[in-house]
């Protein structure tokens, strides 16, 4: 009876472990590159959040409020940046006169993703097709 | 059904070198059927042990005398409760307890994340199986929990068992051991997260959040634990001390202390993205010294009323701690450019450097309770010599860290972030202290004649008025914008930042725990051999020894002395303090009689009968002023913890901030 038991117990367990139903194993999970940004951006918020909240029991003088303030803003600004350059939805910087009287030959320089071979025309941290490492994120 | 139960944790403990096998193969070679077998063997291991588990409760709870451990630990007479707590009441039965505990936690971490973190979880689980694989190592071949002392049906191989060791047979030692083992075993998952996102570079920290339930969680659970035994030692032991500084209450505290640390500087990883290394070293120390705590319990190498008897097992640990240091210390050096702060600490008048010096202290506390405990087992190997360190070293090197913990949990919350002006501290330090210099006074002017119990009371004013000032200035603010009175616009306050207001109910707890431990310093005892109808005094009482009398039950032989306790003539209570001794083991202990109130408790022991003089027994009476406060302030730290774990109501001012455009993001990318 024990040794029914038994084999019945580790059989039931082994099944459990080595049958696994093609639907039981969940797709590859793609997570957006920006996700590590987002929280950050949530992070930089909750801390606003917290300044302004002590700002009003009157922890922080309004000069120091001001400093910490800019200073968190400029963070969710860089933040914003990274994420807006990695989605793509960065509008082109503005172009810029050069001297009529020599013109620098033009150089269109390539940033090629190392992982995937995506080409770009500007330095990325991140490459917007693989979301691997690029030049810009390991300089 | 033995056969059953040995059976299971030997395949049990192969799963589990499975589990850690196929987990990193599929993580490595990014293959999702190795993956999920692995994480599917954690719960095949649950299944395997809670069948070993469920064998050996059955045995104690039927008195199956034909097991060792059952023959051992348990006997007829033991009420139904104390034969289930037998099962942690042995070495083989705790380490049991120890890897069913383990496969629980690591189903239930399976099981909530089973949507997230798919690149980490392999290796979380690869973590959380090596060590069942050396916990199960221990069960199968080094304590098995199933020798046999006769095999087969109607076989009885003693006519009754050794029963527990009868100081164990008290409440609170039927939940004790389980709820200290519900936070050893629960401070492996965050190291496991912590390792994992290590090897995986996690980009984001939002492996912190996860883990910080689960270490909250786990640190109420330990923080339960250690004061359930202090609870035992006050109720039991007879003498009325709570803490004795024993290798094994040290070994329980060693880890709340860094877990403690871990809880708090890791607020700062997520708020300003500070302290990493700091938080990696601390998760990983908090795990090490749950593993050492119980090595130093179960090895014997040190001398303790709580000690398992000396066994082999020391070198295991010894071994396992080595490995699993070497491995992370490798890991943590080799990731350190991962581990850089991405802000710097600007002020010491910061919340920042309050939580630096947090970590510090709380990590030389740390670091005298280990060198405390330790240096007994050097001294024995360097000059083969065993010089002991007792209570005073500990008292000494700790009251003064304690006091200025206390004073950092008033300092944190009245200091901004990033840096605090000297105006804005004046403003903020000050009612705190006046009401320090103010309780200070009151306490000496009430004839307090020692010197940290004065600042103990002092700091616990100071910490208190920081607290309800935060409490009143925050519900004020909200009950004024939302037209709520301020009870309510409080727990509004509370809801909507559940950590930071939990956090302080939990100060709030340590806070009046400071109280229950500066009473100490006024403690009054007295022992007196009485005879029916004798009367004594102490301090303010008067006791009336009415009857002394004796009597036997299947367990235990007793003797009763019943006491009237009387103030200022008027009766108070009847106390029966007891002697029993234990057939069995024919062991004594006392079952003192207490009379608890907030003020103080009184404590009657009935220490035996007298040597000298016939038919007087030994009554030792003791005065302990503001113990209560100790159990009480401890129930106000649980109610805070389970505040912490609430989900804060999000509520994000967006509109107090000045919107941040494309335009800025680009001003910013020129630099």
């Amino acid at each position: 009876m024990t040794l029914a038991v038994s084999i019945l117990l580790i059989s039931a367990v082994l099944a459990l472990v080595l049958f696994i139903r093609p639907g039981a194993i969940p797709p590859a999970e793609t997570l957006p590159p920006t996700a590590h940004l987002e929280e950050r951006k949530a992070a930089i918020y909750e801390n606003l959040r917290d300044l302004s909240f002590e700002f009003r029991l009157g922890k922080l003088s309004e000069p120091d409020y001001e400093k910490a303030r800019q200073a968190l803003e400029k963070q969710l600004a860089k933040v914003n940046a990274e994420i807006a350059s990695l989605t793509g939805k960065v509008r082109p910087a503005p172009s810029v006169e050069k001297p009529t009287a020599v013109k620098a030959a033009e150089v269109k320089t390539v940033h090629k993703c190392p992982s995937c071979g995506a080409e770009f025309d500007r330095p990325m941290k991140f490459c917007g097709e693989c979301a691997a490492p690029m030049e810009a994120a390991k300089s | 059904m033995e056969t059953l139960g040995a059976l299971a944790i030997l395949v049990a403990f192969c799963l589990a070198i499975y589990s850690v096998v196929a987990s990193v193969a599929g993580a490595v070679a990014k293959r999702p059927y190795l993956t999920v077998s692995g994480q599917r063997a954690v719960y095949g291991i649950f299944i395997l042990l809670t069948v070993a588990s469920g064998i050996l409760v059955y045995a104690l709870m039927v008195s199956d005398f034909r097991f060792a451990y059952v023959a051992a630990r348990s006997n007829r007479a033991m009420p139904a409760v104390y034969k289930f707590a037998a099962w942690w009441g042995g070495q083989e039965g705790s380490l049991l307890l120890w890897s069913w505990l383990l496969s629980l936690y690591s189903a239930v971490v399976l099981i909530t994340n089973r949507r997230k973190f798919r690149d980490m979880m392999p290796w979380v689980t690869a973590i959380l199986m090596s060590t069942q694989i050396f916990f199960l190592t221990l069960n199968a071949f080094v304590e098995p929990p199933f020798q046999m002392l006769a095999v087969g049906r109607g076989i009885t191989a003693v006519q009754d068992g050794q029963g527990l060791n009868p100081l164990l047979q008290y409440w609170t030692m039927a939940i004790h051991p389980p709820t200290l083992y519900l936070g050893y075993v629960g401070f492996i998952v965050p190291f496991a997260f912590a390792i994992a996102s290590l090897i995986t570079k996690q980009p984001g920290d939002a492996w912190i959040a996860t883990t910080r339930r689960w270490s909250l969680i786990t640190w109420g659970f330990q923080s339960m634990g250690i004061l359930l035994g202090a609870g035992w030692a006050y109720a039991v032991l007879g003498w009325g001390g709570y803490w004795g500084w024993d290798p094994v209450e040290n070994a329980s505290l060693l880890p709340w202390l860094t877990a403690t640390a871990f809880l708090h500087s890791v607020m700062m990883q997520e708020k300003k993205g500070m302290m990493k290394v700091w938080n990696m070293v601390l998760v990983s120390a908090t795990f090490f010294l749950c593993i050492f705590g119980t090595f130093l319990t179960r090895s014997g190498i040190v001398s303790s009323v709580h000690a398992f008897a000396q066994s082999s097992l020391g070198t295991w640990f010894l071994g396992f701690l080595a490995i699993a240091i070497t491995l992370t210390v490798i890991l943590i050096v080799r990731r350190l450019d991962y581990l850089k702060s991405e802000t710097q600490l600007e002020s010491v008048l910061s919340r920042e450097s309050s939580f630096l010096f947090n970590n510090l202290i709380l990590l030389a506390s740390t670091f005298a309770v280990l060198w405390g405990t330790m240096f007994p087992v050097l001294t024995e190997y360097v000059m083969g010599e065993k010089i002991t360190v007792g209570a005073p070293f500990f008292n000494k090197v700790n009251i003064p860290i304690g006091l200025f913990l206390l004073l950092l949990t008033g300092v944190g919350p009245l200091i901004a972030w990033r840096r605090s002006s000297w105006d804005s501290l004046k403003r903020a330090f000050r009612w705190p202290a006046i009401m320090f210099v103010v309780a200070a006074a009151a306490s000496i002017a009430m004839g307090s004649r020692s010197f940290y119990a004065t600042i103990c009371l002092g700091l616990c004013a100071f910490v208190t008025t920081t607290i309800l000032m935060e409490f009143y200035k925050g519900s004020r603010a909200i009950a004024g914008k939302s037209e709520m009175n301020l009870v309510r616009a409080a727990i509004e306050l509370t809801h909507r930042n559940t950590r930071r207001y939990g956090g302080y109910l939990v100060h709030m707890g340590i806070v009046i725990m400071f109280i229950g431990f500066s009473g100490a310093a006024f403690n009054k005892d007295t022992t007196r051999e009485v005879t029916i109808g004798d009367r004594f005094t102490m301090g303010p009482y008067e006791f009336h020894v009415d009857k002394i009398s004796d009597g036997d039950n299947p367990n235990y032989t007793w003797q009763r002395a019943e006491i009237g306790v009387y103030k200022n003539g008027q009766f108070l209570q009847e106390l029966k303090p007891e002697r029993r001794v234990y057939l069995v083991t024919e062991q004594p202990t006392s079952e003192v009689s207490i009379r608890r109130r907030l003020n103080e408790d009184v404590y009657l022991n009935f220490a035996g009968m007298s040597q000298t003089e016939e038919n007087k027994a030994v009554i030792q009476a003791y005065i302990f002023p503001l113990v209560s406060w100790i159990w009480l302030g401890f129930g106000v730290l649980m109610m805070g913890t389970a505040v912490c774990l609430v989900p804060s109501k999000a509520r994000i001012l967006a509109s107090k901030a000045e919107p941040v455009s494309e335009f800025a993001a680009e001003k910013v990318l020129a630099g």
